[in-house]
């Protein structure tokens, strides 16, 4: 009788032990929306850069760690960027000048009379 | 032609495959009977690394007796787990395996 | 990166505080930016976007069970191509296939995705919090009876539970039995009494 049944990813609960079930409604914000929607776009017809399986080998590549510390749709977002960033599609550079403006943008906010 | 049909009975590989793949870690090694052939789609394990030119693969779903797959629990004997799994981690069950 | 973890009984369901919204927001912003910058979308394509991912909801699947009810024939044309039989309703369909799981006086179906949170989003929306938990993922296929008990469900121990795990390409709704009088009802007044919990089957009755 065989034992070895191959890794198991830190995605891969089914039967693990765990405590109760948190029966909370979030509300879906719309980061997480746009977030869904960019990668819907990505992955349609006309593009097929990014695809849902793409999305899940990529959280489930995060290590534990940073898995177990992000939200399910910041590990999404997280993930679909480790993508375009690893296909060339997007540089981190990019990315991070893109992160800074808006980081601004929102820090000036507050100081708007 | 489909491989499996509904009625058989199928055992799920262990493939040991590093990478993406669909099919869960409590599940492998188990011993089933075939409820329906779903349909053939594209390998997941592929897409996940943008292989879209892989050969595409049957699909079944496959239901096994909850109680055989937690031995360790007390589970009533007619309770069922039913499952996708992709025809390339299927064989046909041997003789001595158990029947749920 | 700031995070606030619930802690107590339950396992930590990880939700951003407000510093990690507003973050994340930026992340999102920024990278939106970037590829409308590369020609690879457009804004109004996104805003179209959400718009389209805002618009299915319980609703939709609420309207799909009470016509099952009402309507034998459509039933079996839902229990046979359950993707078909929805979209007759003009309700778009981008899953592969549903499959339609019936609930009888003998069986009680639950529905999980232990992998990550495989759901019919194009029907009923974004799937509720818990359905992604680790604990309702871990815990759905190995002790369903006890995830019923906490939802407040206690199944005759003589009911045969299937869970179903929509690990691939499949997607999943649950027919609830109807009500003892649904005739007696509006196709209207059916639809308000169906709960998402009833359509992924932690809930049971329709009353």
């Amino acid at each position: 009788m065989q034992d070895d049944k191959g890794s198991k990813g830190y995605h891969d609960v089914g039967g693990d032990p765990a405590g109760g079930i948190p029966q909370v409604e979030l509300p879906w914000l719309h980061w997480e929306k746009q977030v869904e929607a960019i990668r819907g776009l990505l992955g349609d017809g006309t593009r097929r850069i990014v695809s849902l399986d793409e999305v899940r080998r990529g959280f489930e590549s995060f290590g534990i760690d940073k898995y177990n510390s992000l939200s399910f749709y910041r590990r999404r977002l997280e993930a679909m960027t480790d993508i375009l960033i690893e296909k060339g599609i997007v540089t981190q550079a990019e990315l991070d000048g893109a992160i800074e403006v808006g980081t601004t943008r929102w820090s000036n906010l507050d100081k708007t009379p | 032609m489909t491989r499996f049909a509904a009625g058989d009975r199928v055992q799920v590989l262990a493939l040991c495959k590093e990478g993406h793949v669909r099919i869960p870690h409590y599940i492998r090694h188990q011993t089933g009977c075939v409820t329906e052939y779903c349909g053939t789609y594209l390998n997941p394990e592929d897409l996940a690394v943008g292989k879209t030119s892989g050969p595409a693969v049957d699909l079944y779903r496959v239901a096994f007796a909850q109680r055989q797959l937690w031995p360790d629990d007390v589970i009533p004997a007619q309770d069922t787990l039913v499952i996708e799994i992709y025809d390339h981690w299927l064989t046909p069950a041997q003789e001595t395996d158990h029947a749920p | 990166m700031p995070h606030d973890h619930e802690h107590g009984e339950h396992e930590a369901l990880i939700i951003e505080d407000e510093a990690g919204n507003i973050q994340a927001q930026v992340v999102v912003d920024a990278l939106q930016r970037v590829l409308t910058a590369k020609g690879l979308l457009t804004a109004r394509e996104v805003t179209a976007a959400i718009a389209k991912l805002e618009s299915p909801g319980l609703h939709l699947g609420a309207k799909i069970i009470a016509k099952a009810w009402s309507d034998p024939e459509f039933k079996e044309r839902l229990m046979a191509d359950g993707r078909a039989a929805v979209q007759e309703l003009d309700i778009p369909v981008t899953e592969a296939r549903i499959i339609v799981v019936e609930n009888t006086a003998q069986v009680h179906n639950l529905i999980t995705c232990t992998l990550c949170s495989c759901y019919p989003r194009s029907i009923l929306g974004q799937p509720p919090s818990w359905y992604i938990s680790k604990a309702y993922r871990a815990r759905s296929v190995r002790e369903p009876c006890r995830v019923l008990e906490e939802f407040g469900l206690d199944l005759p121990r003589d009911m045969k539970l299937v869970v179903h795990d929509s690990n691939a390409d499949m997607r999943y709704l649950v027919l609830p039995e109807p009500p003892l009088d649904f005739e007696n009802h509006a196709a209207s007044d059916l639809e308000a009494m169906i709960s998402r919990d009833h359509l992924i089957g932690v809930a049971r009755d329709v009353a």
